[in-house]
């Protein structure tokens, strides 16, 4: 029995739509060639320019420092150990800081939360920071002020509301500082009617709710992955947004190492094709209707043993087998089914194992009861002053809008998004790379974000500004380690003095101590349980609002390489879409592009169909986080040429907000909506996917009779494993058409992908675009296949249409020893080195493009255009150490030359060889699964030698002996029968 | 008639020319070779009586290029280690210590015109303490050696293995204005490189890779 491995919908129906998916541009017919005249007139003046350009001489300026701060030294990168601002999950990073400028973010591999691994969002953030249209100091009533003038406008207005007693409102994101939340104690506290509120936009607030009513307490349960060995997920998308992807890819990857004592068994129930419903091993489609019932019946089966759906019986009994090593997950916004998932965890004693209340998470904190109330307030006017603080809610919330009701709106933001356009005040907040700050993502685990370089506009954080309004200015860095002093200092019981300690924390990036155990109650069986929400199943479809790992709920909407990263599951930048099972798609009639009305509770938008297979038939499935006007600034993003077409919709934005979609019940926000209705509108509008971009494999029409379907994505059984060992069996020398002339004699580079452990988040295409220099094309250009990303992630299909097993691939330069592509390069651009690094020479590149033709796994990159670097102050994000290329240049993955150059330097300075892992790719650093292995494999001890020796090891294409020098290892399929491997693509 | 005596112009011309461009065809350079090039600096800085005649040791100032790819200018604070007490030439201030000895009165301090650059710079008075009406501006000196953006040269490589400093950048301490020597081709470089291969690096054998990565990426 063979699977065949498809990538899209086309491909599974054996036609390329696209004809020539191989290649990335299709062939351009020189029907009638430039006439003799015309080349020599063109050649004279290329050659007069030539001529021209390279008369003078460039006089070039130095401008050292006068004083040199101590440990600087140009060209020399200082790592300083920080918090990332990405999102509420408060992962560590290490800022690579060259010549005084934060360039690129790395994981801080001894952070307790994140372990190493840094997600896309966290790898663009740097973005962030050299962003020209931030908000750039305070305004007032539209108009720029300093902020003696701010200051003085808003204490008037405040004071005035405490004389009164106003409804004074705070409404932030997920606070979990502790110097900000005593701050904004310390001010709210001088109002007689003052409240904080917080919310997530993709909000886990029913968990919250679900604990206070089980266990006494209002808390976020921190997920231990890696103690599990048996894992339910039940609507939550934990490897890619749910709460701490990071964290949880890291410990999931390590409780599923196939060489490990157990490997954890996995189960998805959901209703779209999620990121983590691609890596699980038996997945449940569900209707939105049903997902509640579906926790019901394991309810029922885990605690009485019965249930009419075998199964359900089936996952309930393999969690009764692992008592104690289980861990059901559940992200549905209904109190009563979280209670009921509390109720299966507490019975199967995960609590205390796999889910910790000691050190509770706080990384999502969100009261979406108090959010509703607190729009209610702001729709009846009762509202005097309003202070929104990082968040955006006229965009991410339903009816949202109601901020600009409050009396006084005062906003504290980095952007002008569409929630500062509407306050009276705007008050300029810092990027988390130019201030001071502390977060405790998890109890216990107190984190320091600290300033990499002097703020490059006039803001102010949010803890100096609340310190200033409650009449005792400060600076935030004193404020801070006050707080640390006072709260954290005596708790971490640290036998070193205060300073000593602040040194060290700083040093690590975070500090540690046992909070205070909470009294562990047993989960309260409810007398009377609250019944589940119902969605009336009858009407039609149900709309999903999901968001995507990248974009989220959209705050990043600014940043151009969030946008440009593909979805992992959909391939498709730049857009959201509304994603419809294969089924529910021929019903409608629709196919992928056709543009669909989609009515639901009053509101109405259109958005292009996509169709998804393994989603549910009445599920209509629609990313947040798009159309922000945050992303009408990429008007202009990639070139401008006369074919080009616009990377904006008519309205000017990126995607459509769904947002006003999203409704609240019973007091949580709620992503599933019933009475939807979907209509044709007729039109049709091209999405960027990448998806049949650059295919490794055969078209169909190309292949010869009775071929062997090519073994790209292989798979193995656990119990294969199990039986052989991990060893490889000697494998017989192939013949060789070339003689043995690569050496390799001081280094072998060469790399291996554990595709059992890739979850195909897409962090390492970010952080190559970060480390790379690598340009962004826009819609129009990704559209046409020229995407330059220099590391893809290709998603295979396997298996039935309507639930099919998904392959996540990365795809780069495989470093062939015997490279198609330096064979034909008439210039010899792309040579070999004797470190068997397969070379690209941009300079003596002359643009053939015969590489890229011949390459087998078309990963090269060809730069039609200068690609736009107006943005003087995004430039400075570039990294110096790799050449930004030109126009007509080849490009492609270096096993990040410049990383191995400075290692192999530094080593050399120091006078001791290179240590294995000293050398990390930046797609390795980031990768929160570590998933990625680089190394020397002249050194038979280190980690890739260790690793090719494996028997899980392939290499993809062997059969055409180009010796690629990145091996993957096979995905592990637990439950698949024994005694048959499957070797398709 | 015409037609000869504008062929015998042209000839003419032409010869002239070409007698010139062959008395300048050592000047003249491909695009991007700097060989030669000594351009005027900011202060007149002589490296021939630091290096040479004082015997500086080059990585005193330069110290960036053991442990950094830029040998890099020196901030100036290191010209401070000596010129807060050295204000002028030795010649001067003897004679400025033989006439106060004649005038029978304390020696003023004198001050070389290149020298007051370098303390405006650093926004010092007179005396040499921090003057508030002066703010300090950086000294833009103008770059000697420089190569394209797309070569990545490392000097900790190069001072680890005691290649000295000369072999690359000429009889620096003999000159009073820095000039480039070597014309930095790449050819340049992988002769030296390949050399050095066979005969080692002052009697040490050393390993000088010549993949195209060593130095583009």
């Amino acid at each position: 029995m063979s699977d065949k491995y498809w990538r899209s919908l086309e491909d599974w129906r054996n036609v390329s739509e696209t004809g020539d998916a191989e290649f990335s541009e299709t062939p351009i017919d020189i029907e009638a060639g430039p006439d003799r005249r015309g080349f020599l007139k063109a050649a004279g003046f290329s050659f007069g320019a030539a001529m021209l350009a390279g008369c003078g001489r460039t006089v070039q300026k130095i401008e050292p420092n006068l004083q040199q701060p101590e440990g600087f030294i140009p060209g020399r990168p200082v790592y300083y150990a920080s918090t990332c601002g990405g999102c509420s999950a408060g992962c560590g990073t290490l800022v690579k800081v060259r010549d005084g400028r934060p360039i690129k973010l790395e994981g801080n591999p001894s952070h307790q939360v994140s372990g190493g691994g840094l997600c896309a969002v966290g790898q663009a953030s740097i973005l962030g920071l050299y962003d020209s249209r931030r908000i750039a100091h305070p305004m007032v009533d539209g108009k720029a002020a300093s902020w003696a003038q701010a200051d003085a406008f808003v204490q008037d207005r405040l004071e005035q509301a405490r004389r009164a007693g106003g409804a004074v409102r705070l409404l932030t994101g997920t606070v979990h500082s502790p110097t900000e939340s005593a701050w904004i104690g310390h001010f709210l506290g001088s109002f007689r009617n003052a409240r904080h509120i917080e919310y997530d936009a993709l909000s886990a607030s029913a968990i919250l709710d679900a604990h206070e009513r089980t266990h006494g307490a209002r808390i976020l349960p921190r997920y231990r992955f890696d103690k599990a060995g048996v894992i339910v997920g039940i609507d939550a998308d934990f490897l890619g947004t749910w709460i701490s992807p990071v964290e949880f890819a890291r410990e999931y990857a390590a409780a599923r190492d196939p060489l490990g004592s157990q490997y954890a068994w996995h189960t998805q129930v959901e209703s779209r094709m999620s990121l983590t419903g691609t890596k699980a091993d038996h997945r449940v489609v569900l209707g939105p209707a049903d997902l509640a019932g579906f926790v019901s019946d394991l309810h029922d089966a885990v605690i009485k043993g019965g249930s009419n759906r075998p199964e359900v019986l089936q996952i309930a009994q393999r969690l009764r087998d692992a008592r104690g090593r289980g861990l059901v997950v559940c992200g549905l916004q209904d109190v009563a089914a979280q209670a009921l998932v509390n109720g299966i965890n507490e019975a199967l004693g995960n609590y205390g194992a796999t889910i910790e209340t000691d050190r509770a998470s706080r990384q999502r904190r969100g009261d979406d009861r108090a959010l509703e109330n607190l729009l209610a307030e702001l729709r009846g006017g009762a509202v005097d002053v309003l202070i929104v603080a990082g968040a955006n809610p006229a965009f991410d919330l339903p009816g949202g809008e109601a901020v600009a009701k409050a009396k006084l709106l005062i906003v504290h933001a980095q952007r002008m998004d569409e929630t500062a356009a509407k306050a009276q005040a705007v008050c300029a907040a810092p990027d988390v790379l130019e201030s001071w700050g502390d977060v405790e993502p998890v109890e216990g685990t107190a984190c320091i974000v600290q300033p990499c370089l002097q703020p490059l506009f006039q803001t102010r954080p949010l803890v100096e500004t609340l310190a200033a309004w409650s009449g005792k200015p400060g600076v935030a860095l004193d404020l801070i380690r006050d707080q640390w002093r006072q709260e954290i200092f005596p708790k971490a019981k640290s036998n070193l003095a205060f300073e000593e300690f602040w040194e060290r924390s700083l040093q690590d990036g975070f500090a540690q101590y046992t909070p205070a155990a909470r009294a562990r109650t047993a989960a309260r069986r409810e007398s009377e349980p609250e019944p589940l929400q119902k969605m009336d199943p009858q009407d039609g479809f149900h709309l999903a609002l999901y968001a995507k790992p990248a974009l989220l709920e959209g705050r990043h909407a600014y940043n151009p390489w969030l946008q440009e990263v593909p979805d992992p599951v959909t391939k498709i930048a730049w857009d959201n879409y509304a994603c419809l099972a294969p089924g529910a798609a021929a019903k409608l009639g629709v196919a992928t592009g056709d543009v669909l009305g989609i009515q639901c509770g009053g509101q109405d938008i259109e958005l292009p169909a996509l169709v998804q297979p393994g989603q549910h038939e009445n599920t209509v499935a629609v990313a947040l986080g798009y159309g922000s006007q945050l992303s009408g600034r990429f008007a202009k993003v990639g070139p401008q040429w006369l074919e080009g077409r616009p990377t904006l919709n008519e309205r000017g934005l990126v995607g459509v907000n769904a947002a006003p979609l999203l409704g609240f019940d019973r007091g949580s926000l709620q992503y599933f909506r019933s009475g939807v209705k979907l209509s044709k509108t007729g039109t049709t509008m091209a999405l960027a996917c990448t998806q049949e971009h650059q295919t490794v494999s055969v078209p169909e029409r190309l292949k010869p009779a009775g071929a062997k379907i090519r073994p790209i994505i292989q798979e193995t059984t656990l119990v294969q494993i199990r039986e052989s060992g991990d060893r490889r069996a000697k494998e017989s020398p192939r013949p060789e058409l070339w003689p043995p002339d690569h050496p390799y004699p001081v280094h072998h580079w060469a790399m291996v992908v554990d595709l059992n452990a890739c979850n195909g988040c897409s962090a390492c295409i970010v952080a190559c675009q970060a480390e790379n220099n690598i340009p962004v094309v826009g819609k129009d250009e990704m559209r046409r296949k020229r995407e330059m990303h220099w590391m893809r992630i290709d998603r295979y299909y396997s298996g039935a249409l309507d639930s099919p097993r998904v392959a996540h691939q990365p795809m780069f330069c495989q470093q062939c020893d015997h490279a198609p592509c330096e064979t034909v390069c008439p210039v010899l651009a792309t040579v070999h080195s004797d470190e068997g690094l397969n070379q690209q020479i941009y300079n003596r590149c002359v643009g053939t493009r015969y590489c890229a033709n011949n390459c087998p796994y078309k990963v090269r990159r060809f730069n039609w255009f200068n690609y736009v670097r107006e943005d003087r102050m995004a430039n400075l994000a570039l990294n110096p150490d790799v050449t930004v290329r030109s126009r007509g240049v080849m490009e492609k993955c270096t096993f990040c030359v410049q990383r191995i150059q400075e290692a192999k330097i530094e080593s050399k300075r120091l006078g001791r060889p290179v240590r294995d892992g000293e050398i990390q790719t930046a797609c390795q650093q980031t990768c929160p699964a570590k998933a990625i292995v680089f190394g020397d494999l002249d050194d038979p001890h280190s980690e890739v030698s260790r690793l090719m020796a494996s028997g899980r090891r392939y290499r993809v294409l062997e059969e055409i002996n180009v010796r690629p020098g990145v091996g993957y290892l096979k995905i592990v399929r637990p439950d698949a029968p024994a005694g048959e491997e499957k070797e398709n693509g | 008639m015409k037609s000869r005596i504008i062929t015998i112009l042209l000839a003419i011309g032409l010869s002239v020319s070409c007698l010139l461009l062959a008395g300048r065809m050592s000047q003249l350079h491909l695009p991007g070779n700097q060989q030669g090039y000594e351009p005027v600096q900011p202060i007149a800085y002589s490296h021939r009586l630091h290096a040479g005649e004082m015997q500086i040791p080059c990585l005193y100032c330069h110290f960036a290029a053991q442990t950094s790819r830029h040998a890099g200018v020196p901030p100036a604070s290191i010209c401070m280690n000596c010129h807060r007490q050295v204000t002028s030439s030795l010649g001067g201030m003897h004679a400025e210590d033989e006439l106060a000895a004649k005038e029978k009165r304390k020696p003023r301090q004198i001050v070389s015109a290149e020298l007051e650059k370098l303390y405006d710079a650093l926004a010092l008075d007179g005396n040499l303490q921090p003057d508030p009406r002066k703010t300090p501006q950086p000294i833009v000196w103008n770059r000697v050696h420089a190569l394209p953006s797309f070569v990545y040269f490392d000097h900790r490589a190069h001072v680890r293995v005691n290649v000295a400093c000369q072999q690359c950048h000429g009889p620096v301490e003999t000159m009073e204005r820095v000039r480039q020597v070597s014309d930095l081709s790449m050819g340049w470089c992988v002769n030296c490189h390949r050399q050095a291969n066979q005969t080692g690096i002052a009697g040490a054998r050393v390993h000088a890779s010549t993949n195209c990565s060593t130095c583009h990426y």
